[in-house]
């Protein structure tokens, strides 16, 4: 005895296996499922026809899935997009925001020396120079088509530095009687040049998977 | 039965000229475009979904769920304002092809 609900069910698990998403879009392929099994057992057919006629009908998963992930990658394309023009203003403003501050005769940067402010402001640039080498020797960088891939070996370098910044302000920094000037000197030096190969690892492998990709779709 | 080549670029102008009738879903567009070119313009009902998800993410129609008078939820797309730029866009467009063409076809029986 054929079991329609048992059929549907079948169906999605099939269509979930090809990845296509749920609840969007699989529960809108299933209502369309749904609609052309009534609109077929009105006409006549029975439920295993009907059934059998709207999943031909609906196309194979696989081919629609390969569609959904164009749909994918444009999105995809959009946020790196945002992503690279928040890394370019974030990347451009820090060492200015940075040295404006260093260089400026209100709060803590007083006690400063010249010379202390200089070292703080260096460091600052070292971060922003470092992103941009990454940007700038994508080429060097291994292309990694696989998004899950590339998000790993974003871990893999952002959870050393993570620790190394816990260690260094947990651990180290309270055993040194720092002065104020010393401090803004040391943090600086200790934090923003690994933040900056971070930054500068993410940029460049980001973008040479991108410009394969761009390459392969010309 | 018209090519998918044709089918596929005649996509986007036509849902876009339903959707300007009025709000609509997925099985409904189908059924109308079949029933408007006599079943000649046959899509494979799942590859609709993914051009409508891509001219929402382009902004050109929005959609919500709704529940249908049957009870089943449906998700319904209207159009948006840059949907109606676009459609303007396309019909100028086949219209220009199919003038061009109607005027090589009439020359031909001259």
């Amino acid at each position: 005895m054929f079991d329609l609900e048992q059929a549907i069910s079948n169906w999605r698990t099939h269509m979930l296996v090809a990845g296509i998403k749920t609840p969007v879009p699989l529960d809108e392929l299933e209502n369309h499922l749904r609609e052309e099994i009534e609109r077929q057992t009105k006409s006549g057919l029975s439920e295993t026809e009907a059934f059998k006629a709207a999943v031909q009908q609906i196309g194979a998963a696989q081919v629609i899935q390969n569609e959904f992930r164009k749909v994918e990658a444009i999105k995809e394309d959009r946020r790196w997009q945002l992503v690279q023009i928040m890394l370019v203003v974030f990347t451009g403003l820090f060492p200015i925001l940075f040295a404006s501050a260093g260089f400026s005769k209100h709060g803590v940067f007083w006690e400063m020396t010249p010379g202390q402010r200089i070292a703080a402001v260096a460091a600052a640039a070292a971060f922003s120079l470092l992103a941009w080498s990454g940007r700038w020797s994508y080429r060097l960088f291994p292309v990694i088509s696989t998004k899950r891939t590339r998000d790993a070996i974003h871990l893999a370098y952002v959870l050393p530095v993570a620790l190394w910044w816990m260690a260094f302000l947990c651990l180290m920094l309270p055993h040194y009687d720092f002065t104020v000037g010393q401090l803004f000197v040391t943090l600086p030096w200790a934090l923003f040049p690994s933040m900056g190969v971070c930054a500068g690892l993410h940029w460049g492998m980001e973008t040479a998977a991108r410009k394969k990709v761009a390459l392969a779709r010309s | 039965m018209i090519r998918k080549e044709l089918v596929a670029a005649s996509a986007e102008p036509l849902i876009l000229s339903l959707l300007a009738k009025g709000e609509s879903y997925g099985y409904a567009i189908i059924q109308e475009v079949k029933a408007r070119s006599d079943g000649k313009l046959q899509w494979t009902d799942g590859m609709l979904y993914p051009v409508l998800h891509r001219m929402e993410h382009r902004g050109l129609i929005k959609s919500r769920w709704a529940e249908s008078e049957t009870g089943r939820k449906r998700k319904y797309y209207s159009l948006k304002k840059d949907g109606k730029t676009a459609m303007a866009k396309h019909h100028e467009q086949w219209s220009l092809v199919h003038s061009v063409l109607a005027g090589l076809r009439k020359e031909q029986y001259v």
